[in-house]
């Protein structure tokens, strides 16, 4: 009895979790992606079905040909790490092109500026414009 | 073409000791139009490089990479009206007589001339040649473009490529992205050997291309996108 009254609640918890996922992403809210989206309705799906289900887990198991639950679950969670991974390295790679962009926007601010004042009579110290 | 739109760009970081040699080895080639963009460098360099009668100096506040150096001096090149771009090492190692050759070349309707320095290894050490022909295969793999030096810093571009070329990365797969994008754009692109100097000081930096760089560069290249 205790066992069930657990796994109702767990699904409860999932399902929660999951409608506010899907909330998020109807309400436009910034932090929400589609790719957050996806993995939230997965990971928590999972776990209301396999909460609510615990023989499906097995059963889904023997039939993808990883014999035990533990085996199916080491090898999402690689699957899930390496995802997770790789969305964080593109994820960086896009802040340090943002990084990038500003350092450049600075730079160049310097021949902006020489432009303009060039075109009043005194230009700043840090360049020589060509002729 | 006339000199006077040539730009010659030149990335440069911690470069204080061959920065003016370099500066003025391509001032007395004939090339006045010197645009050297400091990438964040701890020493001097800018300020050695500002000191120089003519050059246009630009300074990174904070150390992108070369791609990115590259990218801003061409992006200046553009601002002050450009009609075709050259790019050269700061550290001495490219020689600038090449440069009339190349521009002759992108007078005859080239978009892009790249330097080459497997057109002509003389001198080249072992290691750097089986360096640059791996990066040439992992260039040929991602873009299907096979190119002699993926990797050359001594390139001229047409006012056509520099409008045309969109890379995104910031360090050292930039050179190779360009590749992409002369695919990209189908440019019409050609190779020259050029001469390379490797001189104890370009051999000392540190953070020149290494086989450690050469795999960040390919996981850069996959995550980007390209």
């Amino acid at each position: 009895m205790m066992v069930i009254v657990l796994q109702v609640l767990l699904a409860l918890f999932a399902c929660a979790r999951l409608v506010a996922g899907v909330a998020k992403y109807v309400r436009k809210e910034r932090a929400q992606s589609l790719f957050k989206l996806v993995a939230s309705v997965l990971i928590w799906g999972a776990i209301a079905v396999f909460a609510l289900f615990p023989q499906w887990a097995r059963a889904l198991s023997q039939r993808a040909g990883f014999g035990e639950n533990l085996n199916t679950l080491i090898f999402v969670g690689f699957v899930v790490v390496f995802a997770i991974l790789f969305k964080l390295l593109a994820i960086i790679e896009r802040l340090e092109r943002s990084i990038s962009e500003i350092v450049r926007k600075e730079a160049l601010q310097l021949i902006v500026d020489a432009r303009a004042a060039g075109t009043s009579g005194t230009r700043p110290p840090d360049i020589r414009l060509p002729d | 073409m006339d000199h006077d739109r040539v730009f010659v760009v030149m990335p440069a970081f911690n470069e204080a000791p061959a920065i003016e040699a370099a500066i003025q080895e391509v001032a007395a080639s004939g090339y006045r139009r010197i645009i050297v963009v400091d990438d964040g460098s701890d020493d001097d360099t800018y300020e050695r490089a500002r000191a120089m009668g003519g050059v246009i100096a630009l300074r990174h506040m904070l150390n992108r990479g070369k791609g990115a150096a590259v990218k801003t001096g061409i992006e200046a090149a553009k601002m002050l009206g450009a009609a075709a771009v050259v790019t050269i090492d700061a550290d001495g190692q490219h020689n600038p007589a090449a440069i009339a050759g190349m521009l002759a070349l992108i007078d005859q309707g080239y978009d892009v001339v790249l330097g080459s320095r497997l057109k002509n290894p003389k001198g080249m050490p072992f290691h750097k040649v089986a360096a640059n022909l791996a990066g040439n295969g992992v260039t040929w793999m991602l873009y299907g473009l096979w190119v002699t030096d993926s990797q050359s810093g001594l390139r001229a571009y047409s006012k056509r490529a520099v409008d045309l070329i969109d890379a995104r990365t910031d360090r050292y797969e930039y050179d190779t992205e360009v590749i992409r994008e002369i695919k990209r754009h189908r440019l019409k692109f050609v190779e020259v050997p050029i001469d390379v100097r490797y001189t104890a000081y370009s051999m000392s930096k540190r953070h020149k291309m290494n086989l450690v760089n050469g795999v960040k560069i390919l996981i850069k290249l996959l995550i980007s996108g390209s």
